[in-house]
């Protein structure tokens, strides 16, 4: 079925702890991006408090809002542009902090220290009650304490990616296998608390107000331990090259090699360097000939050089 | 080959469908013509025509395949009983086929000719396993809801009856093409009726062939308890492919075009466009409201087919009021995008029938109604869920 994206119901907190996106190959293949809990998002449904929007950008014809969305674990960036007519004339009209409900489509933006920002593209956006943003509320606080507990079942048990997990949709299982790839130092312990802070706003005890500074902090009462903080720690270990990739002192070879075939190759009537003569050249650069069948198929392989017809060889 | 009498001598054993096998060993077999299309087969070689007639037979135990090389050019109905003495069978595609050839001879029957099949030789089957073109199986089920309806067949007009059963593993929708006095509630044994599928759902077919038996019912849901199935997730929903007795909450996320006031043909409500309908041409339309509504519960996400009257009561406005708009301003957009500001949002339950195809899963709903979001007492379901299952 080539179905419709679901709008993954997260929490602000979540929302901005990912920063690793899965880009689709092919023709409009759809982005994702995946979270920390497992959430593999092109949409999501979000809700809280929006505040007025700021025009980005100054060209009139090309009109750009950013507003901000604020639940009781952070704020998302919600933003719209001409593409999003229906979004953009909603936002336009938030003048105060309304609370509201917004349907988008997930951008993450990369800096030029490729720090990931993540913010939603809005479809639609409309002002609903507080009653009904903390219903929404309600079901993000539910379906990320479901990937928390997803994520706590897999790291228990050692399974192939696809094994179902009775209970969870296939999807949520393999998001949540490729997200303990893609963050495999994720402290994850923080969320329990978050949620449990946020459910608080959920029930009414808490106003759905304007973004504390602090909402962990105040939003737990004194009787309970203190909670830790809510941030969420990714520590990165930098990946292994990948086998196979050439070496500096490989790549040198290589152009050396490169460079050998061209001459040969002008200087023959046909355009082509002969095999047998790369071979003896390259021999008296020191690389046997042995090396130079490597060298030769590797070059082959990676598409640098082409051997239309047996032992004739040219730079693609 | 023509109609021929059983060759004299030593026949092949006949067997049940229910015990063929695919090996060399030719049998002989009884069965009734289920389906029958006559065809030609194009020889790739020299563009030469063969006719063949294939579909499938049915014996009471179990359905084949089958194709007729060269097949008379008397007409073969649906229904009617062979006798193929000297046929081959062959595994295709992981289903048994049997082939009538030049060494087979081919003969009508009659009913008496059929293996004598005893309810209780029939397996049993669990509803959520019927496939679409099975046969050949008995199923004991509660009847949870059934309808008369009058359809036209060709010229005839015929009245069946249709509804849904239930057994302890899910439900399947039924059409009795005659009357088995069926009634809601009833528990009963079926045998001989078939599976076909009705929108990408298999449904169960009964008709004068089939047998109606009451039983006591003893371990079947309820009708009631069936027609009220525990809310499910939509990735759920779509996983299954659809369903007869669905239910589920979710939030309206978009709406799909054409929805809103909307133009239908007279003979066929198709919607029409530019005055032309598909089938009928140009006709006089006649105006509908409709919602082909979004529905997004975080799991996953399907479409809702509202009609006129869910249409009206969730959008709280009327087919003439819409009217009276587009006269004022004529422009059908204006009034689906206040259509889609009153319900983008809002969180629904749903009740109905859904089905599955390339585009995901539309649910045909009995039941359509905003939910309120309740949020205290949600706080405490997930507070609970949250101690319950701590990770």
């Amino acid at each position: 079925m080539t179905g419709r994206e679901t709008a993954w119901r997260v929490l602000a907190q979540e929302f901005g702890a990912s920063v690793e996106e899965e880009k689709g190959v092919g023709d409009r293949a759809a982005s994702y991006l995946i979270s920390p809990l497992g959430a593999r998002m092109n949409r999501v449904l979000v809700s809280g408090v929006l505040s007025q929007a700021e025009a980005v950008g100054r060209d009139p014809e090309n009109p750009f809002f950013r507003a901000k969305l604020t639940d009781p674990t952070g704020t998302i960036s919600v933003t719209a542009g001409g593409f999003q007519p229906r979004a953009l004339a909603a936002l336009r009209t938030v003048t105060v902090p309304t609370p509201a409900v917004v349907v988008g489509k997930v951008h993450l933006f990369r800096g030029r220290d490729g720090a990931g920002y993540a913010s939603v593209r809005a479809e639609a956006i409309r002002p609903v009650s507080a009653e009904e943003v903390r219903g929404h509320l309600a079901d993000a606080v539910e379906q990320t304490s479901q990937r928390l507990r997803l994520m706590a079942t897999l790291a228990d048990d050692i399974r192939g990616a696809n094994t179902p997990v009775p209970g969870f949709p296939a999807l949520w299982v393999r998001s949540a296998q490729e997200a303990r790839q893609r963050y495999p130092n994720v402290d994850r312990r923080g969320y329990q608390p978050l949620l449990r802070a946020t459910l608080r706003t959920v029930s009414g005890e808490l106003a759905l107000g304007l973004p504390d500074p602090a909402p962990m902090l105040s939003g737990t009462p004194q009787d309970e331990p203190a909670a830790p903080p809510p941030a969420v720690r990714i520590t990165r270990t930098t990946p292994p090259p990948p086998p196979g990739l050439p070496s500096a002192a490989e790549r040198a070879e290589e152009s050396a090699f490169l460079d050998v075939i061209d001459q040969l190759a002008d200087k023959s009537a046909d355009g082509y360097a002969d095999l047998n003569e790369v071979v003896r050249a390259a021999a008296r650069t020191g690389v046997t000939a042995q090396r130079a069948e490597e060298l030769l198929g590797r070059l082959e392989e990676s598409g640098a050089v082409e051997e239309p017809v047996v032992g004739k060889l040219r730079r693609s | 080959m023509s109609l021929s009498p059983p060759v004299e001598g030593t026949p092949p054993v006949e067997v049940r469908l229910r015990d063929l096998r695919a090996n060399d060993v030719p049998v002989s077999i009884v069965a009734r013509v289920v389906t029958a299309e006559r065809r030609e087969i194009v020889r790739k070689s020299d563009g030469g025509r063969r006719p063949v007639l294939s579909g499938l037979l049915s014996d009471g135990t179990a359905s084949v395949r089958f194709t007729w090389w060269d097949p008379p050019s008397d007409p073969i109905e649906r229904g009617e009983i062979l006798r193929a003495v000297n046929v081959q069978v062959r595994e295709y595609q992981g289903r048994l086929e049997v082939s009538f050839n030049w060494k087979s001879r081919v003969a009508p029957a009659g009913d008496a000719d059929l293996p004598v099949v005893r309810p209780e030789d029939i397996p049993l089957r669990p509803l959520a396993e019927i496939r679409d073109g099975e046969d050949g199986f008995r199923i004991v089920a509660r009847v949870v809801r059934v309808a008369p309806k009058t359809v036209s067949v060709g010229e005839d007009r015929r009245l069946l009856h249709e509804g849904v059963v239930a057994d302890a593993s899910g439900a399947l929708a039924f059409t009795a093409w005659s009357d088995f006095g069926l009634k809601t509630g009833e528990a009963i044994d079926v045998s001989g009726g078939y599976a076909r599928a009705f929108r990408g759902r298999p449904q169960l077919v009964l008709d004068e062939r089939s047998a109606v038996r009451r039983v006591p019912g003893d371990g079947l849901p309820s009708a009631e308890s069936a027609a009220r199935g525990a809310v499910r997730s939509i990735a759920d929903v779509e996983a299954s492919r659809g369903g007869e007795l669905l239910e589920f909450q979710g939030v309206i996320v978009g709406l799909l075009p054409p929805s809103g006031l909307v133009n239908r043909c007279p003979e066929c409500r198709r919607a029409v466009r530019q005055g032309l309908c598909r089938v009928h041409g140009t006709v006089q339309p006649e105006p509908d409201i409709r919602a082909r509504l979004v529905v997004d519960d975080g799991t996953g996400t399907l479409t809702v087919q509202a009609g006129r009257p869910e249409t009206e009561r969730l959008w709280g406005r009327t087919l003439e009021q819409c009217l009276a708009t587009m006269r004022a301003n004529p422009d059908p957009t204006v009034l689906e995008e206040e259509l889609f500001e009153t319900l983008f949002g809002r969180r629904v339950r749903v009740r109905g029938r859904g089905s599955a195809d390339d585009f995901g899963v539309t649910v045909y709903p009995d039941f359509l109604e905003f939910e309120p979001a309740d949020p205290r007492a949600r706080a405490r379901d997930v507070l609970a869920s949250l101690e319950g299952g701590a990770p």
